[in-house]
């Protein structure tokens, strides 16, 4: 059985993304006791699949190395991987949540020798990578991985496979008869950071995510611009292999619209500009256009947009892209119109990538917690949510910058309330 | 305290180790050659049953440990032994796993581990665990210097967490410009349930909430207000800022605070730059902020235009006025608030001038988020006419012509109108940029460059802290003159530790994200607070005990340590020796690489702790042909990254030996030169990268580890050696497979030019 | 042209705008185009189009009233949804763009001769003789609108296809004399007359 030493003076943390690991590591370095509460088997959220960040072009893995390193050393943080929060009873000061922990089947014994990887043959999906590699099912999520723990892929078990994992495990660390939990953890304070998942590309039919294989979404495209990725950091068509040189980026694919999602997701503009980069760095000859309604490159961001601008070899049109089609040698062709003085045009590219939006991973009416959000489920700053306060894009489509300050700030929010429990808020 | 010392070693023999490694061998290297008291061995060290072990160790006196095992990275919660100074022995991800595990191979892998072996007790036995120093102090009081929004979010921010707040605000009244709007944009998306048509209800303009936020100020209890007021001196560090507040009625008040938050906004960009708008020419064009005194002024009646009061029936407004420009005097960046306040001000005319007209004429129409496309749609459903157009000129007149080129239809065309509207943006108001001073006192007298930097500082502004540091009055500059640091991943990540920049003034911003803002700040502060009343470390090496110390007798005044310490730290004092700010360092070890006499120290990281390393490790003779390569990794990102080419099956040289450090602007000098006398073959440093896209996390650690680096040359040639040698490379954490590829490039360099000739 | 309409047509005003959300089917929506041309793109016959609909929508906003009014853009319009369907602002095209081009025919203001226009009006002639449409008069009309020569050539061409519909009962010859028609074809005449008088009312300050 997990134990976890909680209080009402305990800030509950959900979601272990960037936002999540802001606001827990916050509030454990200004001495408050945190349990934080991730779904996957590591942290880090989304954005520990992304390749580069924008503006500067540095990688999200160096600020997940400090975080993690903040982590493991911060006494007063309690990480909970594989689990969901269920259920929260009781008001702002005096909590208790429900907490699911799944079964990981690898106890901390793991030293991650990555024995039970070799001695598997079964693969799944890389869910790490969007489906567009295959993991062992014994496997370690990703090189950085945070509890550095392996998994036993639940679809192994009762099979030889499992055994023989846990048969080349030395230190018996793997336990296939772990079974779920569910544990109450009281709190007085919950910071709730559970993100967002890229919209469907699929549900966007004219574009023909699901039909054709040259037209990718941008969360892939960023797998695939990373070393450790997919294609080893390529870029190339998913069709053949062959080096895609002419790359076009359809903006607001599933965003401001109202047969997909009413908002604008902030973060696309700046993804595309940033990705930009990846096909120019990439090859010298290489050719971009980038379909838009507007580049909402706000504030400093500005400086990026310029620099991508003044790229002789990028090229941008106003317009939002009507259908693709594919042509015989699998290559997508764009059809749509710049409105810029009304041009019709029919272009073909070697890869298309679809700047999808973000949604809230949660889904209105499926929140454990009564809570207010707005009509596009994203959680309202709003009086009634009690001791309850949204951090990161769960809020709004928000990058990393603002995730990481509005986290910081639900973070204080918390503290507040556990202050106010503790007496000691002055 | 030295005869106390009690040094235990233990070797796990997990993972492989014990398989390719010999165990006997290693323990016997640590005993004899490692001079510890005793070495144990363990199948698996990091289980309960190891832990227990050093556990009960520590308890019946072990004060130093080392741990032979896996990376320093790997298995911290299980080895973290805060009563005892520990070292790490990377055995697994530094030497089995880069090595391939055949019987030629045996020899030299076994060899890499001896010196890892001896490496990490000779670093052990310079090393104790660090305690605070006694300096540090509690005081909860923050200063927040700015009264408009930010800075009042700001103060009940932390006063609702139990802090007091002392707000000082320069004018007569809290509140700033946002005070000055008739309303504010919504900050809310449409409600759950809301239908989307084009009736839809959605968010309107609301009141600026100024009022509000002033009534919470006076009743919170734990804020005091000083209007009228500014800081005219601040110094000491978190937990012990010493303020003086000059007032403009009374005496200076003198106050002490454990941090600092500064809120002090923006200036409105002056819009006399925009001639050819007619601003300045025709009183019925007017900047956005000045729009909102006549929406005031007309309570919620028709708003009238300034020459002749009579009621607006039509109005353009002109986005990106002086913006998103590189012309001469105009703003390079977008000032991020004006497209949405441009729809909220159109709609003050949609709303009290039954019957205007307004376009706006926008290039990229910026309304991020669901609260920004609903506001979007709100404008639109009030027949705001949105136009992508590119206005060139306003011709001033009884009515005003605006001419444009309208890039939907693309034609050159032109509106007329009773009032034009000119978005403009923002300017930081910050304080002068610390370095431009420094910059100007270090070029050369006479040159062209000090008399550029002369003309700078002329019209710099006046500061706002008055820090009385040795690097300057006001918190540094990142671009364009916001006082942002990091900007990605830790936007809080202050140059100037304790004191923390929010709202507009670190970053373009609207009122909902100054806001958020304010509370982030709020956090940092108080958590400032907290770390500093109990010695520890602030980001990114939170928690750290451990502090520098210098040994006054040994010092030159040179200055390099007070000079580029990259969080402006340490003062001097009259005779110019270091005066260092616990508090307000971040134990990058800057100044300890800085210093050439080698004074500086922290108790577990010093100049002497890695030489004991260098020293430590064999250096078979040339007629072994066995090189040896030193390699100095930025433990954030260089060691990370060889750790997962390790996890990832990538061989590295059996030659390297890799040392971790805390930053490469911790690098001294002594350590290259002496590692090359001592006959190491090849050195290998491996930092950040430290462009204007910086990545090091002490901001300029990487920069200044490059300069220093730059004058190695002539220690080379003066050895009469091959400047090959030495390569300084910047390198990412996803570096995976490069990085080991830079080391190994260094053993293949070695190969081709020769062995080092100072072997013995 | 009247000075009223001279006033009104004054550039990136709202007149027009209002002249068209009070007498175009749908014109209400207008104002709410964002201008990011998938309804442009997405039209099958877009490339006929002089103007497609969001730059139609521009032209509106910018006050250009006769250049819409006397357009043959709309009348292109097959009705094929394309565009609503894709319209990521909710803009009920298809049929704001069979509202503008009805609002330019009673205007006047329509091109002359424009072929769909002409069919619309056979067609509307047709029905309103008996109140619901007579095929084969229809058909008939639509061949002699250019003459009777050339009505005999389309009629000829035709031919197989008529005696096989006539065959399959898809048409009766017998409609030629009259036809059959609703039960009170006057009442319905009267009511549609009383509606165009009251569109004509409403319209009329708008002029030509």
């Amino acid at each position: 059985m997990t134990e976890v030493v909680a209080t009402n003076q305990t800030i509950l943390v959900v979601g272990g993304g960037i936002s999540g690991m802001t606001a827990a590591l916050e509030a454990a370095e200004t001495g408050k006791q945190v349990v934080l509460v991730e779904k996957r088997p590591y942290l880090g959220g989304r954005v520990s699949q992304l390749h580069k960040y924008f503006p500067k072009l540095c990688f999200p893995a160096c600020g997940l190395e400090i975080n993690q390193r903040r982590a493991k050393m911060n006494p007063n943080l309690t990480i909970l991987t594989m689990a969901e929060v269920t259920g929260l009873s009781g008001e702002a000061g005096s909590y208790t949540a429900t907490v699911k922990i799944n079964p990981r089947y690898v106890n901390e014994n793991c030293t991650a020798c990555g024995e039970c990887g070799k001695a598997v043959s079964a693969e799944f999906p890389n869910e790490f990578d969007y489906g567009l590699s295959k993991r062992k099912g014994a496997y370690l999520p990703n090189t950085m991985a945070h509890p550095m723990r392996y998994v036993i892929d639940p679809a192994m078990l009762g099979s030889d496979e499992a055994q023989k994992a846990k048969d080349a495990c030395k230190y018996n660390a793997i336990d296939l008869d772990m079974q779920d939990e569910e544990i109450s953890i009281p709190c007085g304070a919950v910071v709730w950071a559970t993100g967002w998942k890229p919209y469907d590309a699929a549900r966007i039919q004219p574009y023909g995510y699901d039909r054709f294989s040259n037209v990718i979404t941008n969360v892939e495209f960023e797998r695939m611009a990373d070393p450790s990725g997919p294609t080893g950091g390529r870029i190339i068509r998913p069709s053949d292999g062959k080096e895609a040189k002419n790359v076009a980026f359809i903006q607001c694919a599933g965003s401001r619209d109202r047969n997909h999602l009413l908002h604008c997701s902030r973060i696309c503009c700046m993804a595309t500009l940033k990705q930009c980069h990846y096909v120019t760095d990439a090859y010298a000859d290489a050719t971009v256009s980038v379909y838009y309604i507007d580049i909402r490159a706000i504030d400093r961001f500005e400086d990026f947009y310029a620099k991508v601008k003044a790229k002789d070899n990028v090229s941008f049109i106003k317009s939002k892209v009507a259908s693709v089609t594919q042509d015989k040698e699998a290559n997508p062709v764009l059809h749509g119109v710049n409105t810029e003085g009304y041009h019709r045009y029919a272009n073909t590219h070697d890869l298309v990538v679809l700047a999808v939006g973000m949604e809230p991973s949660v889904e209105a009416g499926s929140f454990p917690v009564p809570i207010v959000i707005n009509r596009e489920g994203f959680i309202e700053p709003a009086s009634e949510n009690g001791g309850v306060f949204a951090a990161g894009s769960a809020s709004d489509a928000l990058d990393v910058n603002r995730s990481v300050q509005h986290a910081t700030g639900a973070a204080l929010r918390a503290i507040q309330v556990v202050n106010r429990v503790a007496g000691t808020e002055g | 305290m030295s005869a106390e010392k009690k040094l235990v070693g233990y070797l796990c023999t997990g993972c492989g180790i014990g398989d390719r490694l010999d165990a006997k061998q290693l323990l016997s290297t640590a005993k004899r050659e490692g001079k510890l008291q005793e070495c144990k061995q363990h199948e698996m060290l990091c289980n309960a049953e190891g832990v227990k072990m050093i556990k009960d160790d520590i308890t019946e006196g072990a004060t130093h440990i080392m741990i032979a095992a896996c990376s320093r990275r790997a298995k911290v919660e299980a080895f973290n032994f805060p009563e005892a100074a520990m070292t790490r022995a990377n055995l697994r991800e530094g030497v089995i796993w880069v090595r391939p595990a055949t019987d030629e191979n045996g020899e030299t892998t076994q060899e890499m581990a001896e010196d890892y072996i001896r490496m990490a007790c000779a670093e052990l036995r310079t090393i104790n665990k660090p305690s605070s120093s006694g300096e540090q102090s509690l005081n909860k009081n923050i200063l927040v210097v700015g009264g408009g929004v930010t800075g009042m979010t700001a103060s009940l921010e932390a006063a609702a967490a139990g802090y007091p707040v002392t707000l000082v605000e320069k004018s007569g009244a809290l509140g700033g410009h946002a005070a000055l709007l008739h309303k504010r944009v919504p900050h809310r998306a449409a409600a759950i349930g809301t239908t989307n048509s084009r009736t839809a209800d959605l968010p309107q303009p609301v009141d600026n909430n100024v009022a509000e936020l002033i009534t919470r100020i006076e009743s919170a209890g734990n804020i005091s207000v000083q209007l009228n007021s500014t800081v005219a001196k601040t110094s000491g560090a978190p937990g012990r800022f010493s303020v003086e507040i000059a007032t403009a009625s009374g005496p200076t008040i003198s106050a002490d605070f454990g941090a600092i938050i500064q809120a002090s906004g923006f200036k409105p960009y002056d819009a006399g730059q925009l001639g050819e708008f007619a601003y300045g020419a025709s009183p019925d064009v007017v900047t956005n902020l000045e729009l909102e005194q006549l929406a005031k002024e007309a309570g919620n009646g028709p708003i009238r235009r300034p020459s002749d009061g009579k009621e607006v029936q039509s109005v353009a407004f002109i986005q990106c006025a002086g913006q998103r420009s590189e012309r001469e005097a105009h703003l390079p960046y977008c000032s991020g608030f004006c497209c949405t306040t441009s729809i909220k001000q159109a709609i003050y005319f949609k709303d009290q001038n039954p019957g205007c007209d307004a376009t706006i004429l926008f290039d990229d129409l910026r309304t991020p988020g669901a609260a920004g496309e609903d506001f979007y749609r709100a404008g639109q459903q009030k027949m705001v006419t949105f136009s992508k157009g590119k206005a060139t000129e306003v011709v001033p007149g009884s009515s005003l012509l605006v001419r444009f080129q309208d890039l939907i239809l693309n034609e050159a065309t032109e509106i007329t109108c009773d009032l034009v509207v000119l978005a403009t943006g923002i300017v930081a108001n910050s304080g002068p940029d610390p370095y431009a001073q420094l910059a100007f006192d270090e070029a050369a007298e006479g040159s062209s460059e000090k008399e550029t930097l002369r003309k700078a500082l002329e019209v710099a502004p006046p500061s706002i802290l008055n820090l009385s540091y040795r690097q300057g009055t006001d918190l540094p500059h990142l671009r364009h003159g916001f006082t942002d640091s990091h900007f990605i991943c830790f936007p809080y990540e202050t140059r100037r530790t304790g004191i923390y920049a929010a709202g507009p003034v670190r970053r373009p911003m609207d009122i909902q994200q100054a806001m958020d803002d304010a509370a982030g700040a709020a956090m940092k502060a108080i958590q400032a607070v907290e770390n500093a009343g109990l010695g520890r470390a602030a980001h990114p090496r939170s928690g750290d005990l451990s502090f520098p110390s210098f040994r006054k007798e040994g010092c030159t005044q040179c200055k390099r340590c007070t000079v580029e310490c990259p969080f402006g730290a340490i003062n001097e004092d009259d005779k110019g020796y270091p005066l260092y700010n616990e508090a307000r360092c971040r134990r990058c070890g800057t100044c300890m690489g800085a210093c050439p006499v080698r004074v500086i120290s922290f108790e577990n990281y010093s100049v002497e702790s890695v030489n004991q390393q260098i020293k430590n490790c064999n250096i078979p003779d040339e007629f072994a042909e066995k090189p040896r390569v030193l390699v100095f990794a930025c433990e954030n990102d260089a060691y990370p990254a060889l750790d997962q080419a390790s996890m990832s099956g990538r061989e590295l040289t059996p030659w390297a030996r890799v040392i971790p450090v805390r930053c490469l602007g911790s690098i001294n000098l002594s350590w290259i030169t002496d590692s090359l006398n001592s006959g190491y073959d090849g050195v290998v440093l491996m930092g950040c990268r430290r462009d204007d896209d910086y990545q090091c996390h002490f901001v300029r650690g990487s920069a200044i580890a490059a300069e220093r680096m730059s004058k190695v040359g002539d220690t080379l040639s003066s050895l009469n050696l091959e400047p090959e040698r030495v390569a300084l490379y910047e390198v990412a954490i996803t570096d995976i497979e490069r990085a080991p590829k830079l080391i190994n490039d260094m053993a293949d360099t070695i190969a081709r030019i020769g062995q080092s000739p100072f072997k013995f | 042209m009247s000075d009223l309409n001279q006033n009104m047509i004054e550039k990136y005003r709202n007149s027009f705008l209002k002249e068209v959300e009070a007498n175009v089917e749908e014109g209400e929506w207008v104002k709410m185009c964002m201008q990011c041309g998938v309804c442009s793109g997405s039209c099958p016959l877009g490339k006929h189009w002089a103007h497609p609909p969001q730059e139609i929508f521009m032209m509106i906003r910018a006050g250009q009233r006769e250049a819409v009014l006397s357009s043959d853009a709309m009348w292109m319009c097959t009705s094929c949804y394309n565009c609503i369907v894709r319209c990521p602002r909710e803009l009920p095209i298809t049929h704001i763009m069979h509202g503008l081009a009805h609002y330019a025919r009673r205007l006047g203001l329509a091109p002359k001769g424009q072929p769909t226009m002409a069919f619309a009006q056979i067609f509307w002639d047709n029905m309103m003789k008996a109140g619901r449409v007579n095929e084969l008069k229809l058909g008939l009309s639509l061949y002699y609108k250019d003459g009777f020569v050339q009505g005999i050539k389309n009629s000829l061409a035709n031919m197989k296809l008529g005696q096989n519909m006539i065959k399959a009962k898809r048409m009766n010859a017998v409609e030629f004399f009259g036809g059959h028609g609703v039960k009170d074809v006057s009442g319905l005449q009267k009511m549609i007359r009383k509606a165009q008088e009251l569109e004509d009312a409403r319209i009329a300050k708008y002029g030509k």
